[in-house]
């Protein structure tokens, strides 16, 4: 395979090099370039060589001037070599910004990446001149660009936490923004983080889906709570709702994130409720008061309900590998699961009558499940006994044919 | 109730019938316990009849109907579980009851003459109860039916010549669908039931006119000195014995190991691991399993089922090709070859449920 690719490369740089002169004095030079430099290489494995944008159409200069060296670059107005970071994004934002000539490529592509980086903390921060601040190179690489989707781009879900912390794990770097440098390791730690990361789920949020990728800036506090609701929506709608959310809202405090931490989102809990130094209530409401006794409550319906379920499913499975057809108390334990499921979001409520309404479902469910495998429990009981009866009738029966026979022997 | 007795009398001849059995006598000797496997066959025949039509009030073929069906009939239907317990537990000491009376017909050289059609008569009914056992094993519609009923009919389809014709009718189309259910559905309460009688009839009358058999070295001894027993009533209640403590293990296997309904048959998924036919069928299929992809010139599949096919038609003509036994001489032979088809079976079981 590798070899293919190798010959396959080397048959696009002969075929490219005869027509374009950038083409053929860099591949030259790159001959003498580490594996990782080279220019060429790296840019045919890119988008833009794939789409036949050529290395002029970024740079400007004259790929058809072949013979001198300034008559390709140095002496043509356009060309573009060591620029600053402004000029990057002049120069990405030339074609990227242009929706007609965008269209070409893709009819559903974006081309509101300028503006939204403008909006940005990294746009912000370059148009005050920081030289630091990440421009568009800086999280797609430059030559070696892929598209968003493929695996091997630095931008694709799950290579996005490293690209970003590529800057934000940098002491040295970040040192002037006052910004802290723990992010990607807080969220390794996190629930968002080992589904990304370790399980390779993508549908898993990295930090664009929650910071926005072009236009990246922190959420507000006050909308902390519509960013993690754009995947937890019930939980987002019950907790704009509850007397928490306006109270919280009108001393300033922080929502979502006050229970269950930013970067390093625990995975919840039903422990978070227990007033143990596991609870996440006790960390405000170090007085307990009513806090308590609401934590303690869901608490209470939670584990109950969860005990239920296990009580339900030991008997069915005593019933199944008994032989019973428990088939449809199947659905009653998962009407009963899934209701526990609702209960650990209602609680964002905040409210112990909306949990306990919407949890009595549940209970009814696994208390039908529950009777359902007694039921059948006791039928098998019958059965049992049942065939002792019958067995005794044709012992008794075999008996007496048996002594019939003796006597006829006889 | 003499009275009544009377009135049957006088229109079936009852009187003559009871003669004919009490002047029937039944030897005495060492194997006379094999002749219950024959009357437990029967009885095990008689409770599928009975159990059968009773399912038939409930079952509903059809592939959207078949799996629930049988649900309901196990879980809502009074007694329905045990109907169908008894059918299904009957069904295999049906055949398990089969193969022990022909291997003792077998050994006991009671094919040789003038017995031979009472044998071939046999060797039919006990192609019919597999056949029964085939169709029956689809009803339930489940995925381990499902599946097993694919393979199996895939090699009746690697028979030469009609392979491909057998497969199509049995399928009733090119796959396993809710058509092959509902075909195997009729063959099963239909035509296998009418067949099998007619042959029943015909065995049992064969076997009542010509009496029991006793093996060469009992025929031996002059026939005064032979024990026997009166057919009726002494034979008739000792078979009625058993026969109750036959239905005694069947309740008790009924209860305490009941047949799993499992999954509804998807055939949308892949095969389930560790399809495996009847337990009856597994020396067949786990033969199959063993031989190499290519036999000389055949393709594996194909010599398998040309050799059942051969040892299937000598095993059905073994009265006219044993021709000693007719002459009251046990063949060396004959008996070793018996053998080994019994430790073949056994061994080939045992290894098909082991691997």
């Amino acid at each position: 395979m590798m070899r293919f690719y190798v010959i396959f490369l080397l048959m696009l740089i002969t075929t490219l090099s005869a027509e374009d002169s950038c083409i053929s004095c860099h591949s030259e030079l790159d001959e003498e370039r580490d594996e990782s430099d080279k220019i060429v290489a790296k840019y045919l494995s890119g988008i833009h060589a794939q789409k036949e944008v050529g290395c002029a159409d970024c740079h400007g200069g004259d790929p058809e001037a072949f013979d001198d060296e300034d008559e390709a670059m140095w002496d043509v107005d356009n060309f573009l070599a060591d620029m600053e970071k402004q000029d990057q994004l002049d120069m990405c934002g030339k074609c990227h910004s242009d929706p007609q000539y965008m269209r070409m490529f893709s009819a559903s592509i974006k081309t509101d990446q300028v503006s939204q980086y403008l909006t940005s903390e990294h746009g912000k921060s370059l148009v005050k001149g920081n030289q630091k601040a990440a421009v568009c190179s800086d999280c797609h690489s430059y030559h070696d660009i892929l598209p968003v989707q493929d695996p091997r781009s630095i931008v694709y879900a799950l290579n996005v936490p490293v690209t970003c912390a590529q800057c934000h794990a940098d002491g040295q770097y970040m040192k002037d923004s006052g910004l802290p440098i723990d992010q990607l390791s807080q969220f390794k730690k996190s629930v968002h983080g080992v589904a990304l990361l370790e399980k390779e789920d993508i549908t898993a949020p990295a930090c664009n889906d929650c910071h926005g990728n072009h236009g990246a800036a922190p959420p507000d506090v006050v909308h902390v709570k519509d960013i993690c609701g754009t995947c937890h929506v019930n939980n987002r709608d019950l907790f704009q709702k509850s007397h928490l959310f306006s109270e919280l809202s009108k001393e300033g405090f922080g929502q979502c994130e006050a229970c269950h931490e930013n970067h390093a989102v625990l995975k919840p809990d039903d422990s978070f409720l227990d007033w143990s130094e596991n609870s996440v209530c006790i960390k405000c409401h170090l007085d307990g008061g009513s806090a308590k006794i609401m934590a303690d409550h869901f608490y209470t319906i939670i584990d109950s309900l969860k005990e239920n379920l296990k009580l339900a499913h030991s008997i069915i499975d005593s019933a199944e590998n008994k032989g019973m057809i428990v088939s449809e108390l199947f659905f009653d334990l998962e009407e009963a699961r899934k209701v526990l499921i609702h209960t650990r979001t209602n609680i964002h409520s905040f409210s112990t009558a909306y949990v306990d309404t919407n949890a009595a479902p549940g209970f009814k469910a696994a208390q039908a499940a529950i009777l359902g495998a007694q039921a059948s429990l006791n039928e098998l009981g019958f059965r049992r006994k049942g065939l002792f009866y019958f067995s005794l009738i044709i012992t008794f029966l075999v008996v007496v044919l048996g002594i019939k026979i003796r006597r006829m022997k006889k | 109730m003499s009275k009544f007795y009377q009135w049957i009398n006088e229109r079936l001849e009852l009187d003559d019938a009871i003669k004919f059995a009490k002047k029937k006598r039944v030897p005495i000797f060492y194997g006379t316990v094999w002749y219950y496997l024959g009357g437990v066959s029967l009885f095990l025949f008689a409770i599928q009849l009975v159990t059968g039509i009773l399912l038939v009030l409930y079952y509903q073929p059809g592939a959207e109907t078949a799996f629930e069906s049988v649900k309901f009939i196990v879980s809502k239907v009074e007694f329905g579980w045990l109907i169908r317990e008894i059918h299904s537990w009957s069904a295999n000491l049906f055949i398990l009851f089969v193969f022990f009376h022909m291997f003792t017909v077998f050994f006991a050289k009671a094919y040789r003459k003038p017995r031979e059609m009472t044998w071939i008569t046999g060797m039919l009914l006990l192609v019919l109860g597999l056949a029964f056992g085939f169709s029956g094993y689809l009803l339930p519609w489940n995925e381990l039916a499902y599946f097993a009923t694919k393979v199996g009919s895939d090699i009746a389809g690697a028979i030469p010549w009609v392979g491909e014709f057998m497969l199509r009718v049995l399928r009733a189309g090119d796959e396993v669908t809710g058509a092959t259910l509902t075909r195997f559905y009729g063959i099963h309460i239909a035509i296998l039931p009418g067949i099998f009688t007619v042959l029943l009839v015909m065995h049992l009358m064969m076997v009542q006119f010509q009496g029991m058999s006793v093996p060469p070295e009992i025929e031996k001894i002059p026939e005064e000195k032979r024990k026997t027993i009166p057919f009726f009533p002494d034979f008739v209640l000792r078979d009625f014995m058993v026969w109750l403590i036959v239905l005694n293990i069947i309740a008790l296997l009924a209860v305490f190991f009941p047949w799993e309904l499992g999954q509804k048959a998807n055939p949308l998924v892949s095969a389930p691991a560790g399809i495996r036919p009847e337990w009856y069928f597994m020396f067949m299929f786990q033969t199959l399993k063993m031989i190499p992809a290519h036999v000389l010139f055949l393709e594996g599949e194909l010599f398998g089922v040309m050799l059942f096919g051969v040892g299937g038609l000598i095993w059905f003509f073994v009265p006219f090709l044993d021709k000693k036994s007719h002459m009251g001489i046990r063949s060396r032979f004959w008996t070793w070859f018996g053998i080994f088809l019994v430790v073949y079976i056994i061994i080939l079981t045992i290894w098909g449920y082991l691997v």
